[in-house]
C-alpha cells in the first residue's frame, strides 16, 4: 500500500520537471535562433513481484508478475526544426534556411578559445571590423574569424554564405552540421557545444540576409503541454491523498468495535 | 517547482524590456532621426537535473538532462537604416543620405552627434552660430563651430550635398565658402550610445568618429537642404512586436499560474 505513495511520488516530481522545460520553451518563444526543448517520461524498472509464505499454496513462492514503480524523466531531446523567418531588412541579420549552424569562436574571460554553434544570426560589426555576435564572439568563415574593412559601407551575403564588403569577395561563413545531434549540448546564450564524439560535416543550410529565424516554439502544443502536466499533476496528489485515506482507514477504523 | 516559476518571470521580466523599448519606439515614431531599437533575447543557462538519460530504445545519450533555466534581454540594438526625407522648405533643415552623423559640441565642450538636422541660427557667444534647436553649436569639418561674422546675408546661404555652405558671388552663381558642416561615419554604429535629446555619443564598441572629408575612401553620404530625416520606425512593425511581446508574457504568466496551481495541489496532500 505504501509503494503507491512513492509512484505517485515520482508522478508529481516528474510533471515539475515537465513544467520547467515547458516554462523554458515558453520563456523563449521570442528568442532568435531557440530550439525547442521536449521530455520523454521512463517507467522504472520493472520488478518482479513474489507471493511469498502463503499457506494456500504450500509455501512455495510464486511470481505474480511485473510491477514498475513509477517514473522519471527518459531524455529531453532537442527539436531542431526550422523556426520561421522574419525579415528585419537589417544587413547583420543572417538566418539559416536548413541544416546547419553559424561557427562562432567564443573567448572566455580566462582567455580560453572556444568554439560554440548557434541558429541566433543577429550579428553586428564591431570597431575592428569582426562580425560578432550579441556578446562580441567573432563569426567565423571558411578562412578563420570574417573580418570586414571597417570602412564597409555594403555588406552582401549570398546564399552560401560568401561574405562580400562592398563588392569585394571577404570569406566564406562556416556552416557547421552534425551528423548525430545527440552530442550537441545546450550552452546557454543560444548556443551549442560539441561534445567528444560529435562528427561535423558542412552544414547544407542557406544563409538569408536581412532575416532572422525564430525560436520553433509552438506556443499552442506548450498549452496543451502545460495543461496536461498540470492535470497529471493533480491526478498523481489525488493518488497520495487516497492513499492517505485508505492508511488512514487502516489505522484507525478497522478493529474499532 | 520553484525553478519554472522563475524561469516563466525571467520570461516576463524581458518581455517587459521588449515592450518598453516598442513603446519608446512609437513615442518617437515622428522624432526627427530617431532611429528605432529592438530588443534582443538569449536563454539562459542549462543546469543539468539528471546525470543520465537514454533514448527510446533504451541507448545511453552522451549527456544527462538538462533544462533551461529562462531567457535574459542580451541586447537592445538600435538599426541605422535611412529615415524617410521629408521636404520643409526650411534653410538650415539638413537630412543625411547615408550613414554620416553631423557632429555638435555639448555644453561641456565635448562633441556628441545626431542624425537630427533641424539647424536653426542661434546668438551665440562667437556671435551669429549655427546650432541644434537646443542652442548647441554645429561643428565643421575642422571641429570648430560655424560662425556667421556679419559679412554674409543668412538667407541667401545654400548648402551643397558635401555640406560646404555657398554664398552667391555677385552673378549670383553660389561660390563655395570653404566651410563644410562636418560629417562622421563610425565603424559599428549600433555601438554608439545614446544620449537624451537626440544626442549620440562615441564609445569603444563604436570605434572613432571618423571625419567623411578626411577619407578618401569612404563611401560619402550627401546632405539635402530643406529637408528632415523621419524617423525609421515602422508603425505595423511595432504593433506586430508589441501582440507577439503581449502574447508572450500573457503566456508566462499561465505559467506561473499553473506553478502555483501544482504548489497549492501539492500543499493540499494532507
Amino acid at each position: 500500500m505504501v509503494r503507491g505513495l512513492y509512484t505517485a511520488y515520482t508522478g508529481m516530481a516528474n510533471e515539475q520537471k515537465r513544467l520547467d522545460i515547458i516554462a523554458n520553451n515558453l520563456a523563449n518563444s521570442a528568442t532568435v535562433g531557440f530550439k525547442k526543448d521536449s521530455a520523454t517520461n521512463q517507467s522504472f524498472d520493472n520488478l518482479l513481484t513474489l507471493k511469498i509464505r502463503d499457506k494456500s499454496e504450500a509455501f512455495n513462492d510464486r511470481p505474480v508478475g511485473q510491477m514498475s514503480l513509477g517514473v522519471k524523466l527518459g531524455e529531453v531531446y532537442t527539436d531542431y526544426g526550422q523556426g520561421s523567418l522574419r525579415q528585419t531588412s537589417n544587413s547583420y541579420d543572417m538566418a539559416l534556411e536548413g541544416k546547419g549552424f553559424f561557427t562562432v569562436d567564443v573567448t572566455d574571460k580566462a582567455g580560453n578559445v572556444s568554439t560554440q554553434y548557434t541558429r541566433s544570426g543577429n550579428f553586428t560589426m564591431n570597431k575592428d571590423g569582426y562580425i560578432v555576435d550579441g556578446s562580441g564572439n567573432h563569426l567565423m568563415g571558411n578562412a578563420g574569424d570574417i573580418q570586414v574593412p571597417e570602412n564597409t559601407g555594403n555588406l552582401v551575403v549570398d546564399s552560401s554564405g560568401g561574405v562580400y564588403a562592398d563588392g569585394v569577395y571577404i570569406d566564406t561563413m562556416k556552416i557547421t552540421d552534425f551528423t548525430d545531434y545527440n552530442y550537441l549540448v545546450k550552452a546557454g546564450d543560444t548556443m551549442y557545444q560539441a561534445l567528444g564524439g560529435a562528427t561535423e560535416t558542412v552544414g547544407s543550410a542557406q544563409v538569408n540576409q536581412g532575416y532572422t529565424e525564430q525560436s520553433n516554439v509552438n506556443v499552442v502544443s506548450e498549452m496543451i503541454d502545460m495543461i496536461n502536466v498540470t492535470r497529471a499533476y493533480e491526478a498523481n496528489q489525488k493518488v497520495i491523498q487516497s492513499v492517505d485515506k485508505t492508511l488512514d482507514l487502516a489505522a484507525n477504523s478497522v478493529g474499532r468495535i | 517547482m520553484m525553478r519554472s516559476l522563475w524561469t516563466a518571470a525571467s520570461g516576463m521580466i524581458s518581455q517587459q524590456t521588449n515592450v518598453d523599448t516598442i513603446s519608446n519606439n512609437l513615442a518617437n515614431i515622428n522624432t526627427t532621426g530617431y532611429k528605432k531599437e529592438g530588443a534582443e533575447f538569449k536563454s539562459l543557462l542549462y543546469q543539468t537535473i539528471q546525470d543520465q538519460s537514454t533514448d527510446n530504445s533504451g541507448n545511453p545519450k552522451p549527456y544527462g538532462i538538462q533544462v533551461g533555466l529562462g531567457v535574459r534581454n542580451s541586447a537592445i540594438t538600435s538599426q541605422y537604416s535611412q529615415g524617410p526625407l521629408m521636404e520643409t522648405d526650411n534653410d538650415f533643415d539638413l537630412a543625411i543620405s547615408g550613414n554620416g552623423f553631423f557632429s555638435v559640441q555639448k555644453p561641456d565642450g565635448g562633441v556628441a552627434y545626431t542624425r537630427n538636422g533641424s539647424f536653426h541660427i542661434a546668438n551665440g557667444n562667437l556671435g551669429l552660430t549655427l546650432s541644434t534647436s537646443d542652442g548647441y553649436p554645429v561643428l565643421d569639418t575642422n571641429g570648430q563651430p560655424i560662425v556667421f561674422d556679419g559679412t554674409y546675408d543668412e538667407s541667401k546661404l545654400t548648402i551643397d550635398e558635401n555640406g560646404e555652405l555657398c554664398y552667391p558671388d555677385s552673378t549670383g552663381t553660389a561660390v563655395g565658402s570653404g566651410i563644410q558642416i562636418g560629417v562622421v561615419q563610425f565603424t559599428n554604429p549600433t555601438g554608439i550610445k545614446k544620449l537624451s535629446n537626440s544626442l549620440l555619443q562615441e564609445t569603444d564598441a563604436s570605434g572613432i568618429a571618423k571625419m567623411e572629408a578626411n577619407d578618401s575612401a569612404m563611401q560619402r553620404s550627401t546632405i539635402r537642404q530643406g529637408y528632415l530625416e523621419g524617423s525609421n520606425v515602422q508603425a505595423v512593425d511595432e504593433m506586430v512586436n508589441l501582440i507577439v511581446a503581449q502574447r508572450a508574457y500573457e503566456m508566462n504568466s499561465k505559467i506561473i499560474t499553473a506553478s502555483d496551481e501544482m504548489m497549492k495541489q501539492a500543499n493540499n496532500l494532507r
